[in-house]
């Protein structure tokens, strides 16, 4: 049997996330129980899972307990994929954000509050944002909210700043594993935005409160209430403050991509998907991640197939389309996230051991990899042999395309610079790949130069 | 009295946030981030209980309204159509 507690889950007292055999199971500590028992009694529970806002779990045999703090031991369903708010488009963390004060409004009816608002304790999963932490609530105790702080930090602060700066910004959560400190939103925020009260209230002031009150305390025990109308008036100005946020992506590297291009007429890119269509029939993949997946034209083959899907793009515009999307399709098998291949997200966090590197959280059966090759060999200098190497680590299969020099977009990649890609053929790319992988099939994309393959990793990952 | 405190406690609430904004100090903010967080809840509490009061009232005045309204209309709609038997 193989156990290991998991190092994302040590710093609440009420409990740890552990595994064994590969299953994940959640500790309840004895510290938590009546929280725990009124969170079930009061009927929180059981709302929130028929509304599809937290994770479901069942409760297994007490055997399973990892230490004598055993109160009770749960079983969570399993999440497909995990994904960090630093890999969330503007929707993507503004719907988590929405998401966390419904919770908040349900929790309160029920008599009880969240005690995190971290937004890492959201999850997307068959397209909803879901809270994935079981022990985030407690009684609701006539106090301020305990997570206000964090809730300003991981979803305000960033969107406010990826709304009236730059869309970039939530790679700032990279960067500050627990939010956007308040003082550095407000410093970095232009100063129109001290007009809007909410902002105003719930960033620079509580940014200006925060540094009042660092090195003070509190002297003496404060008995005055903060009563539910109170709470819920927080909790309202803060979802209006979030509703109000918006950004429209426009003048993107991307987001026009298809309309004006042409190497893509149609009646190739018709056959490029009939291809790509194809060669998901042979494989039928339990899962698939679309790299460079753009809006997500591509992935939308595999996910319709009903196959659970990444795409994953670097260009914050496409990724936010392609979310919408899935929001207005409601679809449940396609997951947008933001990657820059040539720079995936690291291990971060405590002991590099919080949050798992972008290549830990693989690999997937089947790789997508359409008018990519020449982006990465081209662009970012990325040899040929690397290439074949990265992608034997992360997929079984890969259906990838070949864009040789010729081609109008690998023409436009090279005008501005000097062609130092002598090695950049169509021999040398399949030398290359047949290192790490057994080519089954390669066929030549109608109107274009282009080859489309389907490989087999020679080592089973 | 508890009034008077109550106008007591908004009005130096409201000074307090005027001062925040006036007169920022350099930051400790790393030390305790968490009071201030505490502090500010309970300076804007009565502006936010109030806030969420009159949205509530408002809320139930526009939904007293249409249902007046709808009423009205249903009941003449029921009339017209006993009219027409």
């Amino acid at each position: 049997m193989v156990r290991n507690k998991l190092s994302a889950s040590f710093r609440d007292p009420s409990g740890f996330l552990f595994s064994i055999d590969g299953a994940l199971y959640r500790q309840i500590n004895k510290k938590y129980q009546e929280d725990y028992d009124l969170f079930l009694k009061s009927g929180l529970y059981e709302k929130l899972v028929s509304d599809g806002l937290l994770i479901r779990h069942e409760e297994v045999d007490l055997k399973y307990a990892q230490t004598q703090e055993a109160y009770k031991i749960i079983r969570p369903e399993k999440i497909p994929f995990i994904s960090y708010p630093y890999e969330w488009c503007f929707s993507q963390l503004k719907n988590a954000a929405l998401t966390t004060l419904k919770i908040q409004r349900i929790a309160l009816e029920h008599g009880m509050s969240l005690k995190d608002a971290s937004a890492f304790n959201i999850q997307f999963v068959q397209g909803k944002p879901i809270l994935i932490d079981t022990l985030s609530f407690a009684k609701f105790d006539e106090r301020p909210w305990v997570a206000y702080r964090q809730f300003c930090q991981h979803f305000l602060a960033p969107l406010s700043l990826m709304s009236y700066v730059d869309i970039s910004f939530n790679k700032l959560l990279q960067l500050y594993i627990d939010g956007v400190p308040l003082d550095l939103a407000s410093r970095l925020l232009p100063i129109r935005t001290r007009f809007k009260p909410p902002l105003l209230m719930h960033i620079h002031l509580h940014a200006a409160s925060q540094k009042r009150y660092a090195d003070k305390g509190l002297k003496k025990e404060i008995t005055r209430k903060f009563s539910m109308r109170s709470f819920l008036g927080l909790v309202g100005s803060l979802d209006g403050a979030i509703k109000n946020l918006k950004w429209q992506p426009k003048g993107t590297e991307w987001a026009d991509y298809y309309a004006g291009n042409l190497n893509y007429l149609p009646a190739s890119l018709r056959h490029k998907a009939n291809l790509v269509d194809e060669f998901l029939e042979i494989l039928k993949p339990k899962n698939v991640w679309d790299l460079g997946a753009n809006t997500g034209f591509f992935s939308r083959i595999a996910s319709d197939k009903g196959i659970k899907t990444i795409s994953f793009d670097i260009d914050p515009a496409a990724v936010e389309i392609n979310y919408k999307t899935t929001v207005e399709r409601k679809e449940r098998n396609l997951l947008p996230l933001l990657i820059d291949l040539t720079n995936p997200s690291p291990a971060i966090g405590w002991e590099n051991k919080e949050r798992n590197s972008f290549l830990n959280r693989g690999p997937t059966d089947t790789a997508l990899a359409l008018a990519l090759v020449h982006h990465l060999a081209i662009s970012n200098n990325l040899p040929l042999a690397e290439l074949a190497e990265f992608f034997s680590h992360i997929c079984n299969h890969l259906i990838i395309e070949f864009v040789p020099k010729e081609d109008s977009q690998v023409q436009r990649l090279l005008s501005s610079r000097e062609d130092i890609f002598a090695s950049y053929t169509k021999e040398n790319f399949e030398k290359e790949f047949k290192n790490f992988f057994t080519v089954k099939k390669a066929s030549e994309i109608k109107n274009s130069k282009r080859v489309l393959y389907l490989m087999v990793n020679k080592r089973r990952l | 009295m508890k009034f008077l405190q109550n106008k007591d406690f908004a009005a130096v609430s409201i000074l307090t946030l005027i001062f925040f904004v006036v007169f920022t100090k350099e930051a400790y903010a790393y030390l305790d981030p968490g009071t201030g967080s505490y502090i500010l809840q309970l300076l804007v509490a009565g502006a936010l209980g109030g806030l969420f009061a009159i949205k509530t009232f408002w809320r139930q005045l526009v939904s007293f309204l249409t249902n007046l309204f709808s009423k009205k209309k249903r009941v003449r709609i029921r009339k017209k159509k006993n009219g027409q038997k």
